[in-house]
């Protein structure tokens, strides 16, 4: 056992997160009054695919685990940018890399709202005893506006599954593994930027000429919090590394809910402001909401990790 | 990163189930281990089980050859706590001294005190206790009271300790007294014997075990000058150190997850297992134990490492408290009939150990104040 990164792991981690630093800076909304939903990271986008760090599934000496790291970092940013999909999931699934973004859905969220549908170039669906993967040429999509900090979109008509590349039934396990590691790890970024932008925020804001944060209710509070996040990442990061079914199921399970408590906790600490569209709190926070029901949110992720660990026994 | 345990790591703790196999009784959750570790029956097999363990090199081997360990790992540490909290912990409280009491006399002891008391608990001889906590220092350990006056010959000792698990059938206690001034500048550690003259042991009995917890009473303890380690009056960086060790060093996580499997047989059983609120109950649970496991890991990794101590470790033992009240709810929920004499000596050593996890070693609440202080770097309250 050896939870410290190699050094190829630290080199890439560290290009990454020296990337993800330039793009940490969301435009503000408050001077022009103009509410911004979600700030798509164009150039980081582009910066990452130059530096091929979409394809470090499927290259030579790397795999789930760095692909991990780029997922988890790239969520830490206000801004949003899909890399589940397109470095983790998609490769992983399918051994190639797909066009991008990758959105990914149940069949029957396709005609409700799926995270990047928008502006995705791939989708891949859950059929539930098969995989389709497309294009989304052609397809009639919808952009969805909302709260929620991400790109969405959803499906006028149901395309025709049948004209789609299908992975075939023993595919089904394989997406679910690989999206609730993802989700695990985008939901790890975006609980670890909530409670760091927090920390920082009632370390500074006095009340009664105190800062909020030397209040014990807020500090028991906030480092029951930080207690989640630090598991959420760790699972997220063994089950990227394990592959295994039981690990990718608790790890989205503890995910889930860890975001009722934080989400919670981090938008009670920042008090009206952390209401406002010029704190970028919401930017994570609403995030996080939408991700809480993914899959199917917690009762699913349940199911499963009840099944991959007590089905025979 | 890997995840993955060694091939010796993997020979060692297949080593240890092994000799678990072979020396637990087959009644052993039911007539020795269903009170927890202090349990009389359970204290009386361990110094059979130790010497076993001892005679394979089994105790220790983690520590310096030069004490009788082999220079493995940190892990194996945990390997061992893993496979030994979750049997009930046969080996009762030489756990303490092979933790942390033999690693603050290896950091802080003199020659002699190491080779006086590290080899004795390599072999598994001593089984000791930990007499800290006053009535009116828990949480507040540095308002002890217990004093060491020095005097021509060594030290003499009055006063009294309160919840002192184990002391009533250990060799060894260590021991918080005061020497000279007031708050941690004060404390001082001691190392002497349980039986004393003028040490007296009396039992209190508790919900949780009839035989944990003991209040100790000192009157004129008369102790040499070497039972005293480190310097007089600067005992609180060893204090610090030890709390470290000990927050991290049970394996609770483990007791649970084992426990969890337990519970589910029960569960299916009486037909209650296909529930989908129980399910969810379960796999919580299930993550609980294993999100605990990982932030242990981490603390480990950072002392295989050799790196200081740090605020990671309030985060894992934090972490173990959710863990044992996620799995000790459930039995209590649905299995209540089998915590009770008649019940599942296993379930109920579980249940009894999870309930007391939040307030022995520090109280969680303690926990949230060492992580808001030193991990997340909030300022102090007024
Ligand atoms: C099963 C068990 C075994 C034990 N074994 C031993 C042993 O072998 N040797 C030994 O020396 N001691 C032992 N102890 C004692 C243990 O170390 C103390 O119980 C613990 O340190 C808490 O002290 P206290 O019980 O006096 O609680 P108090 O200090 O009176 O605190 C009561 C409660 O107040 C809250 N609290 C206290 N301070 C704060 C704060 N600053 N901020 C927020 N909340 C706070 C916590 O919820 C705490 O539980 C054992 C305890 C248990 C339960």
């Amino acid at each position: 056992m050896d939870l410290e990164l190699t050094s190829d792991q630290r080199a890439i981690h560290d290009a990454i997160v020296q990337m993800v630093s330039n793009h940490m800076d969301v435009p503000r909304s408050g001077a022009t009054l103009k509410p911004v939903e979600y700030c798509y990271a164009d150039q980081l986008d582009r910066d990452l695919a130059e530096g091929e760090f979409f394809s470090l599934a499927l290259t030579e000496g790397c795999g789930a685990l760095e692909a991990a790291l780029l997922v988890y970092e790239t969520g830490r940013s206000p801004l949003v940018l899909e890399t589940a999909g397109a470095a983790f999931i998609g490769p992983l699934l399918t051994g190639r890399d797909l066009p991008r973004p990758v959105a990914v859905a149940r069949l029957e969220d396709l005609t409700r709202a799926v995270r990047f549908l928008d502006r995705a170039r791939t989708l891949i669906v859950d059929l539930g005893d098969d995989v389709a993967v497309l294009s989304t040429d052609g397809l009639a999509v919808e952009p969805i506006h909302s709260m929620f900090a991400y790109p969405l979109g959803r499906l006028m008509t149901l395309p025709d599954f049948t004209a789609a590349e299908r992975l075939g039934a023993a595919a089904v396990p394989r997406l679910r593994r690989l999206w609730r590691v993802g989700l695990a790890l985008e939901t790890a970024a975006a609980l670890q930027a909530a409670v760091d932008f927090t920390t920082a925020y009632v370390k500074d804001r006095l009340v009664f000429g105190r800062p909020v944060g030397s209040y014990q209710a807020v500090q028991h509070r906030l480092s029951a919090d930080i207690q989640r996040v630090r598991a959420v990442y760790w699972l997220a990061l063994k089950a990227a590394w394990s592959g295994g079914d039981q690990d990718a199921a608790l790890a989205a399970l503890y995910a889930q809910q860890a975001i009722t408590p934080i989400n919670y906790d981090t938008h009670q600490f920042n008090g009206a402001l952390g209401m406002t569209l010029e704190h970028t709190l919401h930017f994570w926070t609403f995030r996080l909401r939408l991700l809480q029901g993914e899959m199917g949110g917690a009762r699913t992720q349940a199911a499963a990790t009840v099944a991959a660990t007590w089905a025979g026994a | 990163m890997d995840f993955a345990w060694t091939e010796s790591e993997q020979a060692y703790r297949a080593e240890l189930v092994s000799l678990l196999e072979q020396q637990l009784p087959p009644d052993w959750w039911d007539a020795y281990a269903y009170d927890g570790p202090a349990g009389p029956e359970l204290m009386v097999h361990a110094r059979r089980f130790n010497a076993e363990l001892a005679q394979r090199n089994l105790v220790v081997r983690h520590w310096p050859r030069a004490y009788g360990g082999q220079e493995a790992s940190a892990w194996s540490q945990i390997i061992l706590s893993e496979e030994m909290w979750s049997n009930g912990e046969p080996r009762s409280s030489l756990y303490l001294g092979a933790n942390w009491a033999g690693p603050a006399i290896m950091k802080f002891g003199t020659e002699a005190q190491k080779q006086r008391y590290l080899r004795p608990i390599a072999d598994g001889k001593l089984l000791w206790c930990q007499g800290f906590s006053e009535p009116e220092a828990g949480t507040d350990l540095a308002n002890m009271k217990t004093r060491a006056e020095p005097d021509a010959d060594g030290y003499v000792i009055n006063g009294s300790k309160v919840w002192t698990s184990y002391a009533s059938r250990a060799d060894i206690m260590f021991l918080l007294a005061r020497v000279g001034g007031s708050g941690k500048g004060g404390v001082s550690c001691f190392i002497l014997p349980v039986n004393s003259p003028g040490m007296e042991v009396r039992p209190i009995p508790a919900i949780h075990s009839p035989h944990d917890f003991n209040e100790v009473f000192f009157t004129d303890v008369r102790v040499p000058a070497d039972a005293l380690l480190g310097e007089p009056g600067k005992g609180w960086d060893i204090v610090t150190t030890i709390l470290h060790y000990e927050r991290i060093g049970a394996a609770r996580y483990e007791f649970s997850r084992r426990t969890l499997d337990r519970v589910v047989a029960h569960l299916k059983q009486r037909g209650l297992f296909d529930d989908p609120t129980v399910q969810a109950e379960l796999a919580t649970a299930l993550a609980a134990t294993e999100a605990a496991r990982l932030l242990t890991y981490v603390v480990i990794d950072g002392r295989a490492k050799e790196r200081p101590p740090g605020p990671d470790t309030y985060v894992a033992r934090y972490a173990m408290v959710q863990a044992d009240h996620a799995v000790a709810n459930i039995a209590s929920t649905y299995l209540s009939d089998l915590l009770t004499e008649q019940g599942d000596g296993m379930l109920r050593s579980h249940f009894t150990s999870a309930i007391t996890a939040g307030i022995a070693a520090g109280a969680a609440e303690v926990q949230l104040n060492m992580i808001s202080g030193r991990y997340l770097g909030l300022p102090r309250g007024a």
